[in-house]
């Protein structure tokens, strides 16, 4: 079992989000906020802007001209589009790194965050939920608590996969019943130390049981079948594989069906190749893979 | 489709410490909705993290061509200009790929040894979510129509799988959290 003082000081000593996230992350949350206002952050981001700009003259979005600035860019790709490019990108630092106790090495939990945001945003479209950019970003950021507990998930992983294996219960309910917390509550904690919107941070909190919300969540649910079908793809799986449970009823709230999973999952997978396609020519990238 | 044939070069990140290194041989990563097929006696194909996606291996013990695919969806019906573009995405167009390729390199069909893997699903799935039943279900029409036997598989569940086929013996080999099997 681990003491809260004992997480809450690890918490506390992460480093913080870059200034640009927080600020990206509350005009997203906020229904008021524009494009425009959108573009006004990333754009006092050189760092940032040089990345993104990069990218979207690479080869893989084989568009037919230079993009010269964001607003080319904007153009080009769409808005949606290149959102995600800019928080994929800036969301690379925060989650690159190995999490050994979930099996996870450099890169995968990107990975499998960034899969989960674009299935997220896809299911948000089909179901008109409004926000779809705020259903990206709660689905990039729904599993920060791995980041935290993934040093006391190593250190008790045989106890936590007997937990799994006998009483066939979730991985989440072997990490509380074993470490006291599991990493929807202690992602739950970060969200709220960083003061995150409170949208997001009920979808970390509640990213493996939408059920329990009365009423329910639209951006909770789209988080959910998000990370399900990205479990079910195989996107960069950890030792917690896919010991999480399936809830049809989410599903029937909104008429999705199996081919709406299906084509969720493949438009996903296309979609990460070529957001993914950034880290194999960053060199940061490439250190943290050696 | 990729016919991978005298890779010399190791497309695996380096062995761990402990695990040595396969002399002169090559590991072959296939990919999500990619496949593999390879005359190279020295040579092992490798796929990870299969979820409700299903890896399988087909081997020729007298010719020793070894191929395998990791596909995610049962039917390419449900896009075919992706099935086009990814044959090895879908069961329906990926299986059969894979067969023709093993057998441009000599491969024959009443010879082949084939094992399977993957189709995992989330606990209490019910219906909407049974992707992994529906690929395996897919695997299982395609073959019978070919009258072509399963010998060994490990399906099922809600583990991560990685599976390995040495194409020198034809040694299957599956990963998962809870150790390694032979199949």
């Amino acid at each position: 079992m681990i003491e809260l003082s004992v997480l809450l000081d690890r918490i506390d000593a992460l480093p913080p989000l870059p200034a640009t996230s927080v600020r990206l992350i509350n005009v997203i949350g906020d229904p008021s906020a524009s494009v425009t206002d959108i573009v006004e952050v990333i754009k006092y981001d050189q760092a940032l802007t040089s990345e993104v700009l990069r990218l979207c003259n690479s080869a893989y979005f084989g568009l037919s001209r230079q993009i010269a600035s964001l607003n080319d860019a904007m153009v080009c790709l769409g808005t949606l589009k290149l959102l995600q490019l800019v928080m994929s990108v800036h969301a690379n630092a925060m989650l690159t790194l190995p999490q050994e106790g979930y099996g996870l090495e450099a890169g995968m939990l990107w990975r499998q965050s960034v899969a989960t945001a674009l299935a997220a945003a896809d299911f948000a479209k089909r179901v008109r939920y409004q926000n779809v950019n705020l259903a990206f970003t709660a689905g990039l950021l729904h599993d920060i608590g791995k980041i935290v507990l993934s040093r006391h998930v190593a250190e008790e992983f045989t106890a936590i996969l007997a937990q799994v294996n006998e009483k066939k219960c979730t991985f989440v309910e072997a990490e509380r019943e074993v470490l006291g917390f599991d990493h929807t509550q202690v992602g739950g904690l970060v969200a709220e130390r960083w003061k995150l919107p409170e949208a997001i941070v009920r979808c970390i909190k509640y990213q493996y049981e939408p059920q329990r919300l009365n009423p329910p969540d639209a951006l909770v649910d789209v988080v959910y079948l998000g990370n399900c079908v990205c479990l079910m793809m195989g996107i960069a799986l950890g030792t917690d594989g896919l010991t999480y449970r399936a809830d049809d009823a989410v599903a029937a709230r909104y008429k999705l069906a199996e081919p709406d999973l299906e084509a969720v999952g493949m438009s996903m997978f296309s979609e990460l190749e070529r957001i993914a396609y950034f880290r194999d020519e960053t060199p940061a990238a490439q250190e943290a893979s050696l | 489709m990729t016919v991978a044939r005298d890779i010399k070069r190791s497309d695996a990140p380096a062995p761990a410490g402990g695990r040595a290194p396969t002399a002169g041989g090559s590991t072959i990563t296939v990919d999500i909705a990619d496949m593999k097929v390879t005359d190279n006696r020295s040579a092992k194909l490798i796929t990870h993290s299969l979820g409700s996606c299903i890896g399988v291996t087909i081997w020729d013990p007298e010719v020793r061509v070894g191929g395998m695919i990791h596909y995610m969806l049962p039917d390419a019906t449900l896009s075919p200009d992706k099935a086009k573009l990814k044959p090895a995405m879908f069961a329906s167009t990926g299986v059969p790929a894979l067969f023709r390729a093993a057998f441009a390199l000599g491969a024959v069909k009443k010879r082949m040894i084939v094992k399977v893997a993957g189709g995992s699903s989330l606990l209490d799935d019910n219906g909407t979510f049974n992707i992994g039943k529906r690929n395996y279900v897919m695997l299982r029409k395609l073959l019978w129509k070919n009258d072509i036997l399963i010998q060994a598989e490990d399906v099922g569940g809600s583990i991560s799988r990685t599976l390995v086929l040495d194409v020198a013996t034809g040694r299957v080999v599956i990963r998962n959290r809870n150790g390694e099997v032979e199949l």
